[in-house]
């Protein structure tokens, strides 16, 4: 489709002005510009080749608006995404409530993936027993395992405090007590980085961790999937959803 | 320079032999058959790109049918005491707003003060429940109880079955326009008249429609009355900002039409054809801006870009840096298209560095990629081809002297043909050079503008004598004219200026104009 070939669709939200196009201008160009804010319409895409040992991952990192009126369009983007980096700014306290507001979205999106899987399985195997093919109990329960270790690894989330050089310039500016949003990145099973964009620090650490992640996992699941062709579900929603575009 | 438009203009010529010939013989080489739409220098040979070519009528006429309709007079006979009233009013509440003010100046200005009273001109936007949305100057939360009287002021006429236009008082108007669920008000202490502060408001209206879709607008103010719009406009705030410097600067905005990056035509074909072979199922219109000028612009067949939607994206695309970032997907509502929903605009550069900005409408929020892919192919292609090597050296010099055109005494003017809802205008002389002198070169063909475009009375042909310069407008079914000459010149003088004028744009069409539009 694309002629850029993209392996994993990272998706960043959050707040607006909490700096996530500086984020991906840090990651992807090695620059921070100063100058009045700009806030971003609609979204943004760039796709970044990262080397990883031998291999190179190329990540499809989608730069959402944070603003309200974008709103419905972000859910557009984060379906099928493979991370989503939820950030915030460490000086706001109200940015990591909405923080906690995607990370609620990210979960029920996910939810609704696993139901769908859940009822996919159920027809799969009615169809497979009409047919007459003969599928034992042991044969199928790592198929749906599968399935399911995909649908968990859809969207793997990296909670992310930003202006980290304002803190270090200025300890009492911090609004989130460091324990606290690690507690809250442990509670959803979330990495936890605290990056500045201005200084570079931890953004490269931040994105290469998630292009190791999605490798891993492709790792994972390659092995596990002998026998199981997915690709052969010609079924659209499980297709667009199991497979990355 | 001289130098150079020869050079192009001969390119020109050579490229007439080429097999696309667009039936110059068709055309008559004197402009005077130019009074009749179709015909004159910069015509179009085919169909338009827009929608509706003498706008200016298109776009006020909306407000004054339903005024007429509404049988609404006019503030003078027996409203005036009325209005008398109300004015007295405003100036108590702006008193009253002097009072309140000082807690919330953060957003730069103290609305107590002369200098914010003494903005040319503001602009307000408030919701029909009295809500402030927008303020040109000074921060909305200070203004909420002037705002409340502007609604109040509006309502009150409405409860008599009568419709707010203007009130004016004392060097200043302020005038209405009351679009629910909006209400958008103008105070104005320049000397444009009250359709030209309308056609103003309109234009802030239709940013705001563009952002967010009536449908959904009228939506939020249905479920809820007294929504703070401006929870859903954070962030916009500068493209409205943007739109009203342009409104004072542009005069695209003022003729209701756009100008083309000169570009010898054969380049120009080639870049068309590029761009339309690049479609796709759900493409609707491909737009290639550089700068502020459109290079080139292919649409769907029978479909029409309005020269409104096409200003609103330039205005997105020429106030916000974020579009260099990477590829951007933005939905956007097209006003003169459709209030009610959005199209998808891919929007990237053709390179990092480059004015040239590609912007891609889909009506397909999942078209993304095939938007990329398209934009891809229409790169490759152009790369491929000697044309974009020719376009990149069109973009360094992107406007022409008016030496060019060999009129001594002439300064500046603004040209547009009708039919084709393009204009040309040399860039700005030294003497014009500065933002002050700029702008009233500006205001003064907006007065031009307002007399040929009176409500009543609208002239034909205008010559007028100032003091700095001695100005002529003339006005005919093919073609609008604006010319700026040397205090020092005389009205014959002017008058053969302008046929030698028409004679040189109508030698130079190829390069300033569109004259072949393309479709998928």
């Amino acid at each position: 489709m694309s002629t850029i070939r993209v392996d994993a669709k990272v998706v960043m939200l959050g707040k607006e002005s909490v700096g996530k196009t500086s984020l991906v201008e840090r990651y992807v160009h090695h620059r921070f510009l100063v100058g009045p804010y700009q806030n971003t319409i609609g979204a943004a895409f760039v796709a970044k080749p990262i080397q990883l040992g031998e291999k190179v991952v190329t990540l499809g990192i989608w730069d959402t608006a944070g603003s309200e009126r974008y709103e419905a369009m972000s859910r557009i983007y984060y379906r099928g995404a493979r991370a989503a980096i939820v950030c915030y700014d460490l000086t706001d306290s109200s940015s990591f409530q909405r923080a906690r507001f995607w990370v609620k979205e990210l979960q029920n999106c996910e939810e609704v993936i696993e139901q769908v899987l859940y009822v996919l399985y159920h027809i799969l195997k009615w169809e497979t027993l009409k047919v007459g093919f003969f599928l034992s109990s042991v044969n199928n329960g790592p198929r749906l395992h599968t399935i399911l270790f995909v649908a968990l690894q859809q969207c793997k989330i990296y909670l992310c405090g930003t202006k980290n050089d304002l803190i270090t310039a200025d300890r009492s500016l911090r609004q989130i007590d460091y324990h606290d949003a690690q507690d809250f990145a442990e509670e959803i099973g979330a990495q936890y980085f605290e990056t500045s964009s201005k200084t570079g620090n931890n953004v490269d650490e931040l994105f290469h961790k998630v292009a190791e992640d999605y490798n891993n996992a492709a790792f994972q699941f390659m092995s596990e999937e002998s026998g199981v062709d997915l690709g052969q579900k010609k079924d659209s929603y499980f297709y667009s959803c199991c497979h990355n575009n | 320079m001289d130098g150079e438009a020869q050079n192009e203009s001969v390119a020109c010529e050579k490229a007439t032999l080429a097999p696309v010939d667009r039936l110059r013989s068709n055309r008559a080489e004197s402009p005077t058959p130019g009074l009749v739409e179709g015909t004159e220098p910069g015509a179009v040979q085919k169909s338009a790109f827009f929608a509706h070519a003498q706008s200016f009528e298109d776009l006020t006429a909306e407000a004054e049918e339903k005024a007429e309709q509404e049988g609404v007079v006019e503030d003078s006979g027996q409203t005036e005491d009325e209005l008398q009233v109300l004015v007295g009013e405003r100036t108590i509440t702006e008193q009253h707003a002097q009072d309140v003010s000082p807690q919330s100046r953060s957003k730069e200005e103290d609305m107590s003060s002369e200098a914010w009273r003494s903005h040319r001109k503001h602009v307000f936007v408030l919701s029909e429940a009295g809500k402030p949305i927008y303020t040109r100057y000074g921060s909305e939360e200070a203004l909420s109880s002037t705002m409340g009287v502007m609604m109040a002021l509006v309502s009150f006429v409405e409860s008599d079955k009568n419709t707010i236009r203007s009130i004016h008082a004392d060097g200043c108007k302020v005038i209405f326009l009351a679009k629910s669920p909006l209400v958008l008000v103008g105070v104005s202490q320049t000397y444009q008249s009250d359709k030209e502060l309308l056609r103003e408001l309109q234009y802030i209206y239709y940013q705001i429609v563009s952002l967010l879709t009536l449908t959904q607008l009228n939506h939020i103010f249905q479920n809820k009355q007294n929504y703070d719009l401006r929870r859903l406009l954070a962030g916009s705030e500068y493209l409205t900002d943007n739109l009203l410097h342009r409104l004072d600067r542009d005069p695209g905005l003022l003729l209701s039409a756009v100008t083309c990056l000169p570009l010898s035509n054969s380049v120009r074909d080639v870049v068309s054809s590029s761009l339309q072979a690049a479609k796709a199922k759900n493409l609707v219109f491909s737009i290639l801006l550089a700068g502020d000028r459109l290079v080139t612009l292919v649409r769907k067949k029978d479909q029409f870009l309005h020269h409104i939607d096409l200003h609103l994206v330039m205005n997105l695309v020429g106030s916000s840096s974020s579009f260099r970032e990477g590829e951007g997907w933005t939905p956007i509502c097209l006003p003169k298209f459709n209030t009610a929903g959005f199209f998808h605009a891919h929007i990237s550069y053709l390179e990092s560095a480059s004015d040239l900005c590609l912007i891609l409408v889909s009506t397909d929020r999942e078209d993304f990629f095939n938007m990329s892919d398209c934009k891809q192919r229409f790169l490759e292609r152009l790369t491929k081809r000697t044309a974009y090597q020719a376009l990149k050296e069109a973009l360094k010099c992107p406007s022409y002297s008016v030496e060019q055109v060999g009129i001594p005494e002439l300064r500046h003017f603004l040209y547009k043909s009708k039919s084709s809802g393009l204009y040309t205008s040399p860039e700005f002389p030294e003497l014009y050079q500065s933002d002050e002198e700029q702008e009233r070169l500006m205001g003064l063909y907006q007065d031009l503008h307002s007399h040929l475009h009176h409500p009543v009375r609208p002239l034909r042909f205008f010559y007028r004598c100032t003091n700095k310069e001695n100005l002529l407008a003339w006005v005919t079914n093919g073609f609008q004219l604006y010319l700026c000459f040397s205090p020092l010149g005389t009205k014959a003088m002017a008058v053969s200026a302008v046929n030698k004028l028409l004679k040189w744009i109508r030698k130079e069409e190829d390069r300033l104009f569109i004259l072949s539009p393309l479709t998928y």
